[in-house]
């Protein structure tokens, strides 16, 4: 498995298929018990965590929130990679620069100065993304972004994503339950199941009925969309 | 979100109760033990009225003063129990042990069936009184500020104990001994004197504390003799203000042979400089028993070699 | 563009906090002018200070009884209350960082006792070697910082009520010890012990002075240098991880640290109360959350409070002394009781 620049990657599977341990691996912060994941050619488990986390970044499915913090402060959270000893441990004007930036992206600039717990969920979510696209990593790593959010947030996130990884030509890893959604967005999609790949490739060499049913256990029907044209899927009972 | 917070505050606040509550000396007044029975009746030095039987011939002694007096009065024979600090006379070693001063055991103490148990510090009396009460047994608390008042707890052990002619023998030979000093310092210059308990923190003797008056008698004037309390932790630097011609440093006895050097405040004292620094044996300084007068002889000796040669 | 850089200027800065430290920096200054003055001698005020300015190079009129009061006695004490609160302090506003909980303290934890235990081992059998004291106080803060850890942590983590009814089983067990220990004691020491055991900074003028002070300025300004990760570690640690921190070589240099700031102050001083709960709280509360700001803050403020505490201890029924704990506890535990009931 590999992941390209500017190449969305979806992985999608029934629960227990293991996605998130393939995120968390990723990552590193899940050492793999065989294999190796390799970095630009360098293996993950003898970088840093400074040096990974300047490559990689990670959305999850909700911010953690344990004390109360703005959304710009939060957002600038992302640049704590790249502090270093000129700056005595404080943001220099091109972190403040980044991060204006990615609230311009994002469209969040009319609420920075909020409290993050006083935003809705589809702006939280936002601003999670924010600080993850703030740390200026090529790779994207997205667990689950949008589980809390409704249609059309859900939409305006991964817009926003696949909008990154076309202008920077990062590439991003989205795990998801939503399979259309997947494929909306998607260049390859990664199907999992018992820890295993089934299948990768493009939407439509994945998409396909008996794939999804040995996977999932569900009959499906698979037929195209009538706008965007890419596989659509809908369990049969 | 703090379900269970009273809970909490309560135990919270017992930890601190316990942490940093320092030790109270409460004196509640007039605690009485059965009168039915106990026909004599003696006012204690906390103020308290005890009833006692008219025959005491077991009795338990809660300090190393005490037990020193009621030899002294020659009624070693009815002590039934002291502590692991009494160590003289040499009897005293071979007396049934109820615990230390500090941590008496209760069960011991109803066990050997006393009929008084004499106690020298009034914190002590709140643990004892009730529970001995129900077993009959009586609380006298001693509580000497100067040197009459252990005059006066000699007369007293003598008098509960029957040994009333040997104690009034003891105390005149003590009074002669103490007045003799007297005589002797009448034209001698009073010497101002530092008397260091403790190096680190800094204690002395204040006010209420007996070795204040054997200091006075001893001809010396205790630079804290007005500050109130009777053991004062004292501030180094008014220890250092008041330039002290003498330093008393109680030590080699039974405690052993800890605070055997003045105070870091104290280095520069004129005292220290004069090389005026007396070690005295602390079992005589800090026990009001008989041998407060030895201790007393013993200051004087040293202030004051010019009288007594 | 606007809202945004509006927010911008609430921002805590390098220049803010530069101006904060430097008035915390000139308060910290005058105080122990000030405290230097007071004591249950009166020294002359305009010798003295003269005598201040100089260092103590020029007696300024002194008396040499007087100057030895002042550089002697009290500029020690006093420079002992502000390594000691300012070592506190820091290691509450770390614990509070670290364990996001913003009743974490080392004395309510149980840290404190836990170097008290220590050092009294040290007393005990090595007696004579005034260092191990307070290296047997940096092992006994360090154990105690451990067993209270493990036992808070649950399957939902540290919670809050975890935490502190961890320190509290921590702190009677440890508190049960130390009185096994004096009860094996002789009399004498007893005594001192327990005044010590309350906090008493009358044992300054000895010749560890230096330890503490040294050890509270640097422990400042590691635990300064990790602010930034522990503004990240306060949210969560999931995402601290995946912003490139290195928790766990964060979280074990906290621990150290805190407990090598409790560890030499408790040495030094005993067990002085609640200086780190309240100190940090009245910081943030000033000051804002953001530790880089917050924790220089609490060790300068820390140092003003047990400073200010310790003066009162020694005035107040002069020239008697009260032990500096007690003052301390007294601010502290009604105070602890009322956030205590905001948590």
């Amino acid at each position: 498995m590999l992941l390209e620049p500017g190449v969305v990657t979806a992985v999608i599977g029934p629960n227990g298929a293991g996605k998130s341990t393939l995120l968390r691996s990723l990552n590193g912060s899940l050492i793999p018990n065989s294999g190796t994941i390799l970095l630009n050619d360098k293996s993950l488990g003898k970088l840093s965590r400074r040096a990974i986390a300047k490559q990689i970044t990670v959305v999850a499915q909700e911010a953690e929130l344990r004390f109360p913090i703005t959304v710009f402060e939060y957002v600038l959270g992302g640049r704590f990679v790249w502090a270093n000893s000129t700056t005595w441990g404080w943001e220099g004007e091109r972190d403040l620069e980044v991060a204006e930036a990615v609230l311009d992206e994002t469209e969040l600039h009319e609420l920075s100065g909020r409290m993050m717990n006083e935003l809705s969920g589809g702006e939280r979510q936002r601003a999670v993304l924010a600080r993850a696209l703030a740390t200026e990593a090529p790779i994207l790593l997205l667990d689950e972004p949008t589980a809390n959010l409704d249609l059309s947030h859900q939409a305006t996130l991964l817009g926003l994503v696949r909008e990154r990884c076309n202008s920077r030509s990062s590439s991003a890893l989205v795990i998801t339950h939503d399979i259309n959604l997947a494929a909306q967005f998607a260049d390859v999609i990664l199907l999992l199941k018992g820890g295993q790949v089934v299948k990768t490739g493009t939407t439509q060499q994945v998409l396909v009925p008996d794939l999804l049913r040995e996977v999932f256990s569900v009959d499906v029907l698979v037929d195209a969309h009538p706008i965007s044209g890419v596989p659509r899927v809908t369990p049969v009972h | 979100m703090f379900l269970n917070s009273s809970r909490f505050i309560k135990s919270l606040s017992l930890l601190l109760i316990t942490l940093f509550s320092v030790a109270a000396c409460t004196r509640s007044s007039a605690v009485l033990n059965n009168p039915s029975t106990n026909t004599r009746r003696i006012t204690d030095d906390a103020g308290r009225e005890v009833f006692l039987p008219a025959k005491v011939d077991r009795v338990i002694s809660l300090a190393p003063n005490l037990t020193e007096i009621v030899f002294a009065v020659g009624a070693g024979s009815s002590l039934a129990g002291d502590t692991t600090y009494c160590d003289y006379p040499v009897q005293a070693k071979n007396i049934e042990k109820v615990g230390d001063t500090q941590h008496p055991n209760l069960e011991r103490i109803i066990a050997l069936k006393p009929q008084v148990v004499l106690v020298s510090t009034a914190s002590q009396l709140e643990v004892f009184t009730e529970q001995l009460r129900s077993h009959n047994i009586a609380v006298f608390v001693t509580d000497p500020h100067d040197l009459e008042g252990v005059f006066r707890s000699i007369e007293q052990v003598g008098q509960i104990l029957g040994y009333v002619e040997q104690a009034t023998a003891v105390v005149s030979s003590l009074r002669a001994r103490a007045m003799a000093v007297d005589n002797a310092l009448k034209q001698s210059p009073r010497i101002r004197t530092f008397y260091q308990l403790s190096a680190e923190p800094l204690y002395t003797a204040g006010h209420d504390s007996f070795v204040t008056d054997l200091l006075k008698r001893a001809g010396a004037d205790s630079v804290t003799a007005n500050v109130p309390g009777a053991w004062p932790k004292y501030s180094a630097e008014a220890a250092l203000a008041a330039r002290p011609d003498a330093i008393i440093l109680p030590t080699g006895g039974s405690m052993g042979e800890g605070n055997g050097t003045v105070a870091k405040a104290l280095a520069s004292s004129p005292a220290a400089k004069t090389g005026r620094v007396y070690k005295i044996n602390d079992d005589h300084l800090v026990r009001p028993g008989p041998r407060a007068v030895d201790g007393l002889e013993e200051m004087a000796r040293v202030l004051h070699p010019e009288v007594f040669k | 563009m606007t809202s945004s850089r509006l927010s911008n200027q609430n921002r805590v800065t390098l220049r803010r906090t530069i101006i904060t430290l430097l008035f915390l920096v000139a308060a910290l200054v005058i105080v122990v002018g000030a405290a230097s003055l007071l004591g249950s001698e009166r020294l002359p005020v305009s010798n003295s200070l003269c005598a201040l300015t100089t260092l103590g190079a020029r007696q300024c009129g002194l008396t040499s009884d007087h100057f030895d009061i002042l550089f002697q006695i009290r500029l020690p004490r006093i420079l002992l209350a502000a390594a000691v609160g300012g070592s506190l302090a820091t290691a509450g506003a770390g614990y509070q960082a670290l364990l996001r909980n913003p009743l974490a303290e080392p004395y309510l934890l149980g840290v404190s006792n836990g170097a008290a235990v220590g050092t009294m081992l040290a007393l005990l059998f090595f007696g004579s070697l005034e260092w191990s004291r307070p290296l047997m106080a940096f092992a006994g803060a360090l154990v105690a910082t451990f067993a209270v850890y493990r036992l808070a942590r649950g399957r939902v983590g540290a919670t809050p009520e975890r935490l502190i009814l961890a320190g509290v089983i921590v702190t009677t067990f440890l508190s049960s010890i130390i009185v096994f220990v004096t009860t094996m004691m002789d009399a004498t020491r007893i005594r001192s012990f327990t005044f010590w055991l309350l906090g008493d900074l009358s044992g300054a003028n000895t010749g560890l002075l230096p330890v503490p002070i040294a050890v509270a300025v640097v422990g400042a300004i590691i635990l300064t240098l990790n602010a930034r990760s522990l503004n990240l570690l306060m949210l969560g640690e999931r995402d601290a991880f995946d912003l490139g921190v290195e928790v766990s070589r964060v979280r074990v240099t906290i621990f150290l640290i805190a407990s090598l700031l409790v560890g030499s102050s408790v040495a030094a001083s005993g067990s002085v109360g609640y200086v780190g709960l309240v100190v940090p709280h009245l910081t943030r509360l000033s000051v804002g959350s953001d530790n880089r700001i917050s924790i220089p803050s609490a060790t300068l403020g820390g140092a003003l409070f047990v400073i200010v505490a310790d003066t009162i201890a020694r005035t107040v029924i002069a020239p008697r002394e009260l032990p500096v704990g007690a003052i301390t506890a007294l601010i502290g535990a009604p105070l602890f009781i009322y956030l205590l009931k905001r948590v």
